[in-house]
């Protein structure tokens, strides 16, 4: 049963990955001087980031608001008081967190 | 002494430092281009010899000189056409035994022969010893030793090339075939009988090579001798004549007899060590392709290849994404600017033209590290182990022990890509299998196929998220391999296929110079390949989504929109102090200033080189910063009438996109496609999808995100938009659509490398034809006949899946009748060459 041994071996190839998309995702964040941000998504290859989901935590890293990108792929939110960071998850392996020291206006 | 220059060609076996001889001779001074009309490369160097001008040409390394593999054809058919004045046939000296299988090859063609005995180093290091001065008597040809690695022994080395290429060789080797020798010699006179045809090739070789029944001998034979048929109609006689003198076959006999001299000279001239000690490869060895060791190791390093270079070079890729990025914007610079609804030709096309480019650049980081990878696994030896593991697997399946390879670049597991895939198919010896291989590899997991994937998977698998995607993952693989044997025992029957002899060549530590060399020269010829057909394809592609375009009432239609949205705004103005410093055809470019000021930031994270940023565009236009910067009370509000206007234009454009699309001759291609493809559950929207992901893969998620028209308000994700938007769709639907995207060809980058590989266009047609109608075949079988029998989408899911299996398994168990009894002796001999 030597045949059932190599497609076992092959299975086993398969069960052993994960899926990985290999364009990659973006994000920046900017501040809109008004109290609020905006953060820009989108992917390498050119693909609409609508739909994407987005956290925004606080310093500790309690989640303050959960949002998705809008149809623009932008997503707006106040902006909060003192350390935060905004997720960008698009997925395992598709993740961009942007520190909010890191936004400027 | 004339100074012509002398064309010298470099022959060797793989393994055999043959790379490093030549560039011991050549330094420097060499050129990479490819042989006429076939993939392979072709590399070219110069250097003197005794004060003449001598161009040397690398010829593929190859075991052999039959017409098997395209590396050998193409071996051959260089010393056959293009003459060289001598061969340098380098031998890896601490493996004698095998190297002078090609060495009694290339003798037979006539040319003369210097055979340079390299990697004395290694050969000294395991206490062989090769009598040099010994063998240059026997063979009446010049033998000289050299150490490629350290560069000594290249002076004798031109010397003798200089000597022999004046005088000729002391006196020709010619192998005895002992029964065979009458035979050749009738043919000989046979084709050596026509005065024209004598000069095309040496007769003596050309004898022997009819008598092994070599096909491309045949077809020499027919271009070149007049009376061809009735020399074939002899040379089949004497086969068989000689078949039942002898009790075997004249292939066979020839092949035996080459081995056996190889191994009496091995006898005659080569010492080795008393005691035979097992060598540290040997010792790898029991491991490596041990029963059961050896699949576990082989799993553990296609893991770390996975891990390497598709998780961290995905990860090194979104770092050197700017870089792209930054192209990107440079070009947007330098086009015209854009509009508000459309954007000047020259502005849209060159915009697709370097995303379409960037888009296949982003990939660069995993493939560098992919080739890498690869060079390391070749470089050390692992990879004809690794075939070896899997050639018999992969036998039953019309493939072969090499189709490895291509099949993991592909994405056996999900994550590949086909172009490389297609690429690496090069090295497979055997006809058929290559074929093969190259047929059923684009069926592979690819990258792009999978957002499409994950869409689907969302939105109508949500509560078997995991299982779905195992299905889709591995069902792939069992749909190939069938499809692979069935291919092998219709289309590609009478396909020359090669016994797998591979050698196995001791482990090295591979350098970091020369892995890093053949990882940026695979690298380059990828580059070059593929962004030049990805721009003339972005070209194709953007006329046929663009054009023709939307009809003047619905432009008409939009541009009133445009103008009562720059009219709202302009009424915001009129109320703030901001009127009469913008006037209706700012907006526009006020539009832009905030565009440009937003992506000059982009990625800035330090607040002083962002006032330094806005200080410049307060600088350019102080009343645009004013509202884009919110400045005042004025300003706060005109900011927030300004987001109106962006927000419409966004939504404006992607709706005219969308509706153009529809429209465009693509778009009605798909609708032509719908009362075909309904069976299989597909509308036409989906066909335009499809459409356009084969033209431009990375397209299939984001068109059908721009299909499915995710409306500006509330936003909402595609796979919200197509359970809105289909209502009629179910599960089903969506596994029809997944099995079909695995199943058709990823994109055209792809099909052109078939073609490339192939060198025929009829097979990229081919594989066109057949994977889009397999695949509209299986959608059809799932979605019909899961809607007959009542399935589920999970339910039809795993029967098929079960169907799969089956099929493998039964396909598993067909004997292949093969071509490949013809071959000769030797039809497995993986463990050859470790020994010595």
């Amino acid at each position: 049963m030597k045949f059932v041994k190599h497609l076992l071996l092959l299975v086993a190839f398969c069960l052993v990955s994960s899926l990985a998309v290999a364009h990659s995702p973006l994000c920046d964040c900017f501040d809109n001087g008004d109290g609020t941000i905006t953060c820009e998504g989108g992917f390498s290859d050119g693909s609409s980031a609508s739909g994407v989901g987005m956290t925004v935590k606080d310093g500790a890293g309690a989640v303050l608001q959960e949002g998705k990108m809008d149809a623009n792929s932008e997503f707006s939110f106040p902006k909060p008081e003192g350390d935060y960071s905004v997720t960008f998850d698009a997925g395992e392996g598709h993740q961009v967190v942007i520190k909010g020291e890191n936004i400027v206006q | 002494m004339s100074q012509e220059k002398l064309l010298v060609a470099l022959a060797g076996q793989p393994n055999c430092g043959k790379t490093t001889v030549f560039n011991m001779l050549t330094g420097a001074r060499q050129h990479v281009a490819n042989y006429p009309g076939v993939t392979v490369e072709k590399k070219s160097g110069r250097f003197s010899a005794e004060g003449r001008p001598v161009e040397l040409v690398d010829l593929p390394g190859t075991y052999s000189l039959t017409s098997y593999s395209l590396e050998e054809r193409v071996a051959r058919d260089f010393i056959l056409y293009d003459k060289p004045r001598a061969i340098i046939n380098v031998a890896d000296a601490s493996n004698l035994k095998r190297n002078l299988y090609l060495t009694l090859q290339l003798f037979e063609m006539g040319v003369p022969v210097v055979l340079n005995l390299n990697m004395m180093d290694v050969a000294e290091r395991r206490g062989i010893g090769v009598d040099a001065r010994g063998l240059q008597e026997y063979f009446g040809s010049p033998v000289v030793p050299t150490v490629g690695k350290k560069g000594s022994g290249a002076p004798q080395l031109k010397a003798a090339v200089a000597a022999l290429a004046d005088a000729g060789p002391a006196r020709a080797f010619a192998v005895d075939y002992g029964p065979l020798e009458p035979f050749v010699a009738e043919i000989g006179d046979l084709v050596a009988a026509d005065p024209q045809a004598a000069g095309a090739y040496p007769s003596r070789w050309l004898a022997i090579k009819l008598l092994e029944a070599d096909a491309e001998a045949a077809n020499l034979l027919a271009r070149h001798h007049p009376e061809a048929a009735e020399v074939m109609e002899r040379v089949q006689a004497l086969r068989a004549r000689f078949e039942t003198e002898a009790g075997l076959s004249a292939d066979r006999h020839i092949a035996f007899t080459r081995h056996r001299l190889c191994a009496d000279i091995f006898r005659r001239f080569v010492t080795v060590p008393g005691e035979k000690r097992r060598t540290l490869s040997d010792k790898a060895d029991s491991f490596v392709c041990h029963r059961f060791a050896g699949p576990v190791i082989l799993v553990l390093i296609l893991l770390g290849l996975y891990q390497i270079s598709i998780v961290f070079g995905g990860w090194v890729a979104l770092q050197v994404w700017p870089v792209w990025g930054s192209l990107e914007s440079f070009t947007e610079g330098l086009l015209p600017a854009a509009g508000f609804l459309d954007d000047p030709l020259l502005r849209s096309l060159g915009m697709w033209t370097v995303k379409s480019v960037t888009a296949i650049l982003n990939y660069l980081p995993i493939f560098f590290l992919l080739f890498a990878l690869i060079a390391i696994l070749e470089d050390s030896g692992y990879m004809p182990r690794m075939a070896f593991i899997l050639d018999r697997l992969f036998r039953r399946f019309g493939l072969h022990g090499q189709s490895t390879l291509p099949l993991i670049l592909g994405g056996v597991y999900v994550g590949g890509c086909a172009i490389p895939a297609v690429m690496a198919t090069k090295a497979i010896p055997d006809e058929r299998a290559r074929l093969a291989t190259i047929l059923v590899a684009p069926m592979m997991n690819c990258l792009a196929k999978v957002p499409l994937y994950l869409i689907l998977i969302s939105a109508y698998f949500a509560d078997h998220a995991g299982m779905a995607m195992f299905f889709i993952a591995t069902v792939t693989l069992f749909m190939a391999l069938p499809v692979a044997k069935a291919l092998s025992l219709t289309v590609l029957r009478r396909r020359e296929s090669a016994p797998f002899i591979m050698e196995m060549p001791p482990y090295h530590l591979p350098t970091a110079g020369g892995v890093l060399r053949r990882a940026l020269e695979r690298i380059w010829l990828f580059v070059k390949k593929i962004v030049t057909v990805v721009v003339a394809v972005a070209v194709i592609v953007f006329m046929l989504i663009n054009f023709p375009n939307l009809g003047r009432e619905r432009l008409e239609d939009y541009a009133a929109r445009r103008d009562a949205a720059v009219d709202a705004f302009m009424a915001e103005v009129d109320k703030t102090s901001f009127k009469g410093r913008i006037a209706p055809e700012d907006v526009l470019a006020l539009v832009l200033f905030e565009e440009d000021m937003k992506s000059a930031k982009r990625g800035v994270s330090d607040q002083a080189r962002a006032d330094a940023i806005n200080a410049r565009f307060a600088e350019a236009n102080p009343v645009f910063y004013a509202v884009v910067s919110r400045e005042g009370k004025d300003g706060k509000a005109l900011n927030r009438a300004l987001k109106g206007v962006i927000n419409t234009r966004k939504e404006l454009r992607r709706n005219m996109r969308a509706e153009r699309f529809e429209a465009s001759f693509l778009g009605v291609a798909g609708r032509a496609l719908e009362p075909l493809t309904q069976w299989a559950g597909f509308n036409w929207r989906i066909n335009i999808a499809l459409l356009s992901a084969f033209a431009a893969k990375e397209n299939s998620a984001a068109t059908l995100g721009a299909i499915y028209g995710i409306d500006g308000e509330g936003g909402g994700s595609v796979e919200q938009g197509m359970l809105a938007g289909e209502e009629g769709f179910t599960p089903l639907h969506a596994l029809a659509l997944m099995l079909f995207m695995a199943l058709y060809p990823p994109c055209i980058p792809a099909s052109i490398m078939v073609r490339m590989q192939t060198n025929s266009s009829k097979w990229m047609l081919f594989s066109i034809g057949y994977q889009t109608l397999l695949g509209l075949a299986v959608a059809t079988l799932v979605f019909t006949g899961g809607r007959l029998l009542g399935l589920s989408g999970v339910q039809a899911m795993w029967a098929f899946y079960g169907l799969c299996v089956a099929a493998t398994v039964g396909m598993a168990l067909i004997p292949e009748k093969t071509a490949r009894e013809l071959s000769g002796p030797q039809t497995r001999q993986p463990k050859e060459g470790i020994a010595s």
